[in-house]
Order: C-alpha cells, then sequence, then structure tokens
C-alpha cells in the first residue's frame, strides 16, 4: 500500500519538536489545525509525519499554556474552522524554544560530527 | 485546575472540520470521494485517542475518579435511607458528645493563659500562714508585705505580680447611666507587662502607676464590647467604681479575661490603699487596707515570671528566707516551735483553680463520652457489616464482572466518608451548641468555642471512623468471592458462622460498656438527688438576697446605714422579716478563725481542731432564716453599741466548747481578745458555706456591737415570688445613695444551688451520656438482632414447617439476646466497680457499691435488650413458612 511505503521515509517527531514546530508554523500567521500539519510536513519535505491526533492534543496544550489562542472562524474555501494565532507569550517562547534548539543540534553537531569524521 | 473552558463537544467538531478540509484537499489532489475520506480519517490516526486524551487532560484524573466514586457511594447509600440515616445520626451523636466535652476540656484543662511564654510563669504558693494572720485561702494568697519584699527582690522571680478581686461583683457607674455591677481586680504595675499581655486601646499600668495609686484602670475586651460598643472613645472616660472615679486608660487584647478562672475579669486598676477600693471588698480594719504596711492579711493571689536562666527550684531557694522573713511582719516574733510557712511555685500555664475544680469531673465525663462513641463506633461497623453482609451477592456480581479488590474498597471507602463527613458536620453543629448549654451551666464565663486544638480532634476521630468503616466491613464484603454470584439460595450463602461470631462480640462489649455508664450515671444521679434534697436546716423559700456596698467612712455612719436601710425595708409591703450580714450566706465564702471560750484558748485535743467559723449579722437573723433557736433568744434591736456584746452559736459549737454544760451566759472571743461577747441564744446547725458540707462550730455576733463599715448583704423573707420585691428594694437603696446597685440579688434557694452548680451539671451530663448509650446500644442490637432474624428466616421457615411453634422460635431469638446480655453484665459489672471508685470523690451520700445503682443498670441493660429484642422475635414469629421457603 501507498501509505506504507511514505510511512518508511518519515520520521516521527521527536518528543517535544512539535510544539516548536507549531509556533514557528503560527508565527507567519494565524492557522487551522489542519493547515499546521499540512505546513509542517510540506515544509520538512515530507520528512516529518504529524499524528493529527497528537497535533490537536499539542495545539489544545499551547493553548492552556496561553501561549496561542484560538477561535472558529472560515477557511478560505469557506467551511467553517478553528483558527490559532500567536500571543505575545507565545512569541518569547518561540525565540528561547529556538535559540535552546540551535544550541542543541550544535551539540549534537559537535559530538556527532567528529566521531563520524574520524571512523 | 478543571475550569477548562472549552468542551469535548467543541474538540469534537474542531475534528470534525479538520477531516473535511483535508479530505477536501485530498480531493483536490485528485482522489476519488471515498478514498479522500477514508485517507482523511486514516492519517487523522485515533480519533477517540485524541478526544480520551483531551478529556483526560482537561481534568484532574484523580477527582475525576473520586467524585465518580462519592456518586456512585451516594446512590447506594440512598437505596437504604435507613441504614444511613441511622449510621449518620449515631455518629454525629458520639462525635459530637465528644467534641463537645473535649473542647470544654480544652478551654478548662487544657488551653494555656492567653499571655506571652505562658512555660516561665509560675503562681506562688504556700504552706499554712503564721498564726495570727487573717487569710483568704490558706495555700494561695499572701500578705501585702511578703508581695513587697519579694517583687523588691528583682532575682530568681521577676517581675511578681500581684492580683486581687475588689469583691465578687463591685458597684460601677458610667456617664449619667444608672449604677451596674462589674468584675474588678486590683494589680500591680507590672501586670500586663509582665504577662505579656499587649493593650489593642490605650497603655496599660506602670510601676509608677501602682506606687501612686493611679486612679485609672484598663477595661477588658469583652467588657468594652459588651458594655461601650467598642467605642473608641472610652479612652479617657470615667468609670466610678464603688464611687471612686477612675480613668480609662487602655483596653486589653481579645481573649484575655484575667486570671480569675471561671469569672472573666471586666477592669483592672492599680493596687490601691483607699478603704472604698479595699482587697475583696472587705471593709478596712481600724481604717487600714490590705495595702497597709503590717497589714496581716492574706489576701493578694501572687504571678510572677522565671528570672531569665533561673530554674523553678533556684527562684524558691534565692527568696525562701525573704519570704519567711516577710511572713511575719506585723505578727512579731515566730511562737516557740512555730514553723515558718514554706514558698513553693506551681505551673501557671492554665488558669489557677479551674484544674481542681473541673479537672476530674471533666477527665471522668471524657471517658464517659470517649466509651459512648465506641459503642457509637461499634454500631456503625456492625450495621455496615450487615449491610455488606446482604450486599454480599452485589459484590459478588461487580467482582465476576471484573472489578477489582481495589475497586470496591474504593466504593466501600467513599460510602463510609458519606457517612463520616455527613455525621462530621452534624457532629460540629451539635458540639457548639452542647457547649454553649455547657458554659451555661458550669457558669464559666470565658471561652470555651471549640479552637484549632479541638477541630483538630474531631478531624482525628473522623479518619479514624472513616477508615475502620471501610476497612471493617471488607472482609464481610469480600467473603463472598466471585463465585457466590453463582450461587442461588439464600439458606447457602449466609451460613458462615464466623461473622455472627464477630457480632455476637460487639453485642457482649457494647452491653459491657453500657453496664459502666449506666453504674457511673446512676451514681451521679444519685448523688444530684442526694444533693438536691439535703435539708439546709432553714426554710429557704421565700428568701431573697442582695448586697450593698455603701461608701462609709466611720462606724456609727455605717450602724446608722444599715439600720436605716432595714426600717425601710421592713415598711415595703409584703416583706416579713429583713436582716443583714457580712458574710452572704450559701456563697462559699465563711470567716474562719480560733475564739476564746471564756478567755482562753481551747485546747486542741484528740486532734480536734479550734477553728471556728464567725458571721456579723443583724437583728432578728434567725427569725428571717426560719432557723430554730434551741435556746435563749435570737438578736434584737435592743442589742446596740453600749449594750452588753452578745453572741449566739451553734449546736457544734456547743457540743464542742461547752460539753455537759448550759453554754448560756459563757464568754466567747475574738483570738485577739478585742472582743468578748456574752452567749444568748444555741441555734440549731443549719447549711451555711454550701449544700455539701459538714457543719462546723459557728458563732454569730450583732452588727451593732462589731465596727463594721463596708458592704454588707441584706436578707429579705417576702410573701410571694422572692425577685418582685427587688425593684422596690432598690428604690429605696438608691434613694438612700443614687451610686448603689442591687450587687448579686438572687433568691437564697439560687445562692445555695450554686454551691453545687458544678456537681449537678457533672450529674446531669453524666445521666445523659448513660442514656445516650442506652439509646446506641438499643438501636445497634435491633439492628444486628433483625438483621440476624432475617438471615434465619429460611431457617425458621423450615422449623416451622416441620412443626416448631410461634413460642419456640420467640424464644429461640430472646434466648440469643439475653445470652448476649447476661455474658455482657458480667464482664461490664466489675468494669463499673473501677469505674464506681474513680469517681468516689464526686459522689455525695451515695457509696462507689451502691447496690441500688447496679441493680438499675442492670435491669436498664435487660430492658434494653428485651425491647431490642422484641419486634425481631415477633418478626420471626410472623413468618410464613411458605413464604420462608420461598424467599429464594
Amino acid at each position: 500500500m501507498a501509505t506504507q511505503e511514505t510511512t518508511n521515509d518519515r520520521i516521527a517527531l521527536m518528543q517535544g519538536t512539535l510544539d516548536l514546530l507549531i509556533l514557528k508554523t503560527l508565527l507567519l500567521g494565524p492557522c487551522h489545525g489542519q493547515g499546521v500539519a499540512r505546513s509542517i510536513q510540506r515544509q520538512s519535505e515530507e520528512v516529518f509525519l504529524v499524528d493529527h491526533g497528537s497535533l490537536y492534543v499539542a495545539l489544545q496544550r499551547l493553548e492552556d499554556k496561553k501561549w496561542i489562542t484560538a477561535k472558529w472562524g472560515v477557511s478560505e474555501n469557506n467551511r467553517k474552522a478553528r483558527f490559532y494565532s500567536l500571543t505575545t507569550k507565545g512569541r518569547e517562547q518561540l525565540v528561547e524554544k529556538m535559540s535552546e534548539w540551535q544550541r542543541l543540534t550544535r551539540a549534537m553537531g559537535l559530538i556527532l560530527e567528529p566521531a563520524t569524521g574520524k571512523a | 485546575m478543571f475550569k477548562r473552558k472549552r468542551s469535548a463537544q467543541d474538540f469534537s467538531e474542531e475534528i470534525q472540520a479538520h477531516l473535511e478540509l483535508e479530505a477536501e484537499e485530498l480531493r483536490r489532489e485528485g482522489l476519488s470521494e471515498v478514498g479522500a475520506r477514508r485517507k482523511a480519517r486514516h492519517e487523522f490516526g485515533n480519533i477517540p485517542a485524541a478526544q480520551e486524551h483531551f478529556y483526560l487532560k482537561s481534568r484532574w484524573a484523580p477527582l475525576d475518579r473520586f467524585l465518580r466514586d462519592i456518586k456512585f457511594a451516594s446512590r447506594s447509600l440512598l437505596h437504604s435511607p435507613g441504614f444511613a440515616v441511622t449510621a449518620i445520626l449515631t455518629l454525629a451523636l458520639g462525635i459530637g458528645a465528644n467534641t463537645a466535652v473535649f473542647s470544654v476540656m480544652n478551654a478548662v484543662v487544657l488551653r494555656a493563659l492567653p499571655v506571652a511564654d505562658p512555660d516561665r510563669l509560675v503562681y506562688l504558693r504556700t504552706t499554712d500562714p503564721p498564726a495570727g494572720a487573717a487569710y483568704i485561702d490558706s495555700n494561695e494568697t499572701f500578705s501585702y508585705a511578703v508581695y513587697n519584699a519579694l517583687r523588691r527582690q528583682g532575682r530568681g522571680l521577676s517581675p511578681v505580680m500581684a492580683y486581687v478581686p475588689l469583691g465578687g461583683k463591685v458597684a460601677v457607674r458610667y456617664g449619667g447611666a444608672s449604677p451596674e455591677e462589674a468584675e474588678g481586680d486590683m494589680v500591680s504595675g507590672t501586670f500586663f507587662s509582665g504577662l505579656g499581655v499587649n493593650l489593642i486601646r490605650g497603655r496599660g499600668f506602670s510601676e509608677q502607676d501602682e506606687t501612686n495609686h493611679a486612679p485609672i484602670g484598663v477595661i477588658s475586651f469583652n467588657y468594652w464590647t459588651r458594655r461601650f460598643a467598642r467605642n473608641p472613645g472610652v479612652l479617657g472616660a470615667t468609670l466610678y467604681v464603688n464611687g471612686v472615679a477612675i480613668t480609662i486608660v487602655g483596653v486589653a487584647a481579645e481573649g484575655f479575661e484575667g486570671l480569675e478562672g471561671a469569672n472573666s475579669t471586666d477592669f483592672w486598676i492599680p493596687l490601691q490603699n483607699r478603704p472604698e477600693l479595699n482587697a475583696w471588698g472587705n471593709p478596712a480594719v481600724d481604717g487600714k487596707t490590705f495595702a497597709a504596711s503590717d497589714s496581716t492579711w492574706w489576701c493578694l493571689r501572687l504571678i510572677a515570671r522565671l528570672a531569665p536562666g533561673a530554674t523553678r527550684a533556684q527562684a524558691v531557694a534565692q527568696l525562701q528566707t525573704v519570704f519567711q522573713g516577710a511572713a511575719f511582719t506585723g505578727l512579731g516574733t515566730p511562737k516557740a516551735g512555730e514553723k515558718p510557712p514554706i514558698l513553693s511555685v506551681v505551673d501557671a500555664k492554665n488558669f489557677s483553680g479551674y484544674d481542681e475544680r473541673y479537672g476530674n469531673p471533666l477527665r471522668i465525663l471524657m471517658a464517659m463520652v470517649g466509651l459512648v462513641l465506641l459503642i457509637a463506633m461499634t454500631n456503625v461497623v456492625m450495621l455496615l457489616m450487615a449491610r455488606n453482609a446482604a450486599r454480599q451477592r452485589e459484590f459478588s456480581v461487580r467482582m465476576a464482572l471484573g472489578a477489582g479488590r481495589g475497586e470496591l474498597l474504593r466504593q466501600l471507602l467513599a460510602e463510609s466518608l458519606i457517612l463520616v463527613s455527613i455525621g462530621g458536620v452534624l457532629a460540629w453543629g451539635f458540639a457548639v451548641m452542647a457547649t454553649r448549654l455547657l458554659a451555661g451551666w458550669a457558669q464559666i464565663e470565658s471561652s470555651l468555642a471549640p479552637d484549632r486544638t479541638v477541630l483538630l480532634f474531631t478531624l482525628v476521630v473522623l479518619v479514624f471512623a472513616a477508615l475502620l468503616f471501610s476497612l471493617a466491613p471488607m472482609r464481610v464484603a469480600l467473603a463472598g468471592g466471585a463465585e457466590l454470584a453463582l450461587r442461588t439460595s439464600a439458606a447457602a450463602s449466609n451460613a458462615d458462622a464466623g461473622k455472627s461470631r464477630t457480632s455476637k462480640i460487639i453485642v457482649a462489649s457494647q452491653m459491657a460498656l453500657c453496664v459502666v455508664l449506666l453504674v457511673a450515671g446512676a451514681l451521679l444521679i444519685r448523688t444530684l438527688r442526694n444533693l438536691e434534697n439535703t435539708p439546709l436546716g432553714m426554710k429557704v423559700d421565700g428568701l431573697v438576697v442582695f448586697g450593698v456596698q455603701p461608701n462609709i467612712a466611720a462606724v456609727p455612719e455605717g450602724k446608722a446605714f444599715y439600720r436605716n436601710l432595714m426600717d425601710k425595708l421592713r415598711a415595703l409591703p409584703g416583706v416579713e422579716s429583713v436582716s443583714v450580714m457580712d458574710t452572704r450566706i450559701g456563697s462559699g465564702w465563711s470567716n474562719n478563725a480560733d475564739m476564746t471560750v471564756d478567755g482562753k484558748l481551747p485546747e486542741e485535743t484528740n486532734g480536734m481542731a479550734r477553728t471556728v467559723r464567725s458571721n456579723v449579722v443583724g437583728p432578728a437573723f434567725f427569725r428571717t432564716l426560719d432557723v430554730p433557736i434551741l435556746a435563749g433568744r435570737d438578736f434584737n434591736d435592743s442589742d446596740t453599741a453600749t449594750s452588753p456584746h452578745v453572741g449566739i452559736i451553734n449546736e457544734q459549737f456547743a457540743r464542742r466548747f461547752f460539753p455537759d454544760q448550759n453554754p448560756l451566759g459563757h464568754l466567747i472571743g475574738t483570738d485577739d481578745g478585742r472582743y468578748q461577747m456574752m452567749v444568748v441564744g444555741i441555734v440549731k446547725d443549719h447549711k451555711y458555706r454550701s449544700i455539701d458540707e459538714d457543719p462546723i462550730p459557728m458563732a454569730w455576733f450583732m452588727y451593732a456591737q462589731i465596727p463594721i463599715t463596708g458592704g454588707m448583704d441584706v436578707e429579705m423573707r417576702v410573701h410571694g415570688d422572692p425577685l418582685a420585691i427587688l425593684p422596690s428594694a432598690r428604690n429605696v437603696v438608691q434613694q438612700m445613695n443614687p451610686n448603689l446597685p442591687l450587687i448579686n440579688p438572687m433568691t437564697q434557694r439560687a445562692q445555695y444551688d450554686m454551691t453545687i452548680s458544678s456537681q449537678l451539671l457533672f450529674a446531669r451530663l453524666a445521666g445523659f451520656f448513660g442514656f445516650l448509650a442506652v439509646v446506641l446500644v438499643a438501636t445497634g442490637l435491633y439492628g444486628s438482632l433483625s438483621y440476624r432474624v432475617n438471615m434465619r428466616t429460611a431457617e425458621i421457615g423450615v422449623r416451622m414447617a416441620v412443626g416448631a411453634r410461634r413460642g419456640q422460635v420467640v424464644w429461640m431469638i430472646l434466648r440469643d439476646s439475653l445470652l448476649l446480655t447476661t455474658v455482657g453484665v458480667v464482664i461490664g459489672i466489675p468494669l463499673a466497680m473501677f469505674v464506681g471508685r474513680a469517681l468516689e470523690s464526686s459522689l455525695y451520700g451515695v457509696k462507689p457499691l451502691d447496690t441500688v445503682s447496679y441493680l438499675l443498670a442492670v435491669i436498664g441493660v435487660a430492658i434494653v435488650a428485651l425491647v431490642a429484642s422484641a419486634v425481631p422475635a415477633a418478626r420471626a414469629a410472623s413468618v410464613d413458612p411458605m413464604t420462608a421457603l420461598r424467599t429464594d
């Protein structure tokens, strides 16, 4: 089946990275859940597999933390959808999480790259 | 925490919207309608999982589960309202009684004085004061000289503070209002600072104020609230105390009501030296107040703070010599062989005298209510076990359907939690009410309101109860196991012998506890009867008494005042007879001293004391009281300052000091030799200080022949309601002096009853708790018996079907409970004997092994057993064999 093939070259998201991706996506402007999922998939060149169920739970979690707000609206193709947008607090969090992530990837790179170089 | 604004519904709608958006996009990418829908759904993953996640996220899961348990448990309790109500009421009564008694005990015995660092405070005590000294209390009061010497030392104890009442209640006038009465103490200048009591308004006293005898006063928060409606303008206002102007300078912190124990103090003034403000309301003797440097009157109570670093032993050792030196001030050198008094100190964490007076009765009451609680709890446990045994099938079905033991335990916990919380709330209300009643009866004015300690106590009891009620019946509940659901016969499923043995043990021990409580109750109620029916030796009905406290400087003026007062009162309509007395009878006070007989102090042969009580009274005193005069005559108006001094004695006096002689015509005198009185009358022994006293030798003197200038009490015998005369009596008094209120007006009967008020209270409470125990045991017994009869319905049916007569069936049931009663009584009697011995000091006219009380208790328990078994037995007998057999 087609789906089985695709799952093979997709990577399940690491714990905690989904929040960062959602916030980053919403930086471009308000968006509904389905749009966020699509956007993450597309921007990662279809590498990330976004479990839609987890996405909505994550959205709810961010909303509870008041990093994003939501309200019902109408989509570009005239369908009812719940639109999420970043709050000021969410913006601050995004900056913080991004620098955190960059430090993490740099550190990972420092460890992983020389090792591969030697091998 | 669970105030999520978003509903699960909204979340589902969002998922739905997502699926549609996704499907539409997929369609646009070229999938078929059906394919797009399926793929959208597939990509979403587990929809119910997301929804459940949302649901769980939105609540605090344990709380949610807890609420569900509670809901389920309350539904199940509502199915058996009779059980629930019985259990809750039983708990409310049992726990409420405990909380009430505990809160009184807490306030009276356990609670510390509301002062700073109470652990370093001590009351000063002494052995008997030196011979020749007058005293209020032989161990607790000191002379002014002793106080002065101790406080000047400044080591060991620092500061040493004195406090002394101005007299039970004193006349107080404020603004233009008519005179009132209030309770006031004279205290050291260091009183507030030394105790560490804060002033919420104004200031306290300084040592300067004490030295100058400053006419200033501090009022209690309570008095400020009650009398002045918390008016801040009261500072600087003038309060006339016995006619002396006192400026109010401060209000003491809330909760501090003085050190006088049961009586709350309304105001404090520095120690004074004016005759109007003498200690204990006594007249100044020869113009000297208690504070005269050579006063030999031991009237001050002393409290002190241990000096920093000093232990009690060190403090006492440092001050002993100084104390013993000062003790003989004004008394000359100690007589040969006389032992000097010895100073000691005791804990001052609590109110002085509270523990002595209420401690023991309260501890016994606490034990009694503890037993009541034990009975109540076992009752509820029995009820629960009976109920759960009947629910075995329900539990089995639930277990067969997959419920774990944990789930069942949670359900039982939830049920007991509901019972205990409702019971606890009711108990608290009941306790608050009961405490108020208790305070009224015991005449304790200080606050008894339950505080945090009491709340903690109640909560501990409740938690214990909740655990007990869920764990104890667990065994029964689970005994069936899942397979029981498959069995159907009641006869088969409930034939376990083990659990009925448990309930038999419980019933028998309840019976035993019931016997103990009933014996205690009966002993105390018989005490009460004895006290109430004690003959006083006078006709007390129709007597009314009140005090007056006139400001009189000279002796002749005082005599004229009382002469005049009695004449005016006698003229009032309905008044039969009027007299006056120095010490009010039935007030618990007496004037005790040695007396000379025919000029010499009598020998103290065979260890017989020569102490004599005396009182100074007016003309027609014994006629007013209606005390029979056995020989000679009463005092009368012709006994004056110039006529020969006369005295009257009682039978005890005559028997003790004039054996085999006619006392009339002999001389009796005060031990200092100042007054000699000729005995002119002998009266029958009668109760003097209190109802429960034994008579001792007494002598009475005529007021007109003794220099008295202070307050006296007026005794009036009237026709009709004694209290109805008070308004006109008040008019008479205030016409003579508008500053004078009637002090403590009451019937003489009420005055005597006050002397046994704590015994009355104790006996009534004990009786009440005994009765409560009986009711609880009866309901418990009824519950468990009718449960057992229900369980045996099938068996009874079989018996009757094979020819048993109704009588035999009834007997079978009754025999059961009678056997349990016998066992209970056999265990209970020795326990009751033990308790009776503990009660001995509280009994009056009853022995701890009073047969009647024991018989009454046994009969009581037997009646309870019979009544509680009669209904189930009758029900058993009316079982129709055919129905019984078809029960399953």
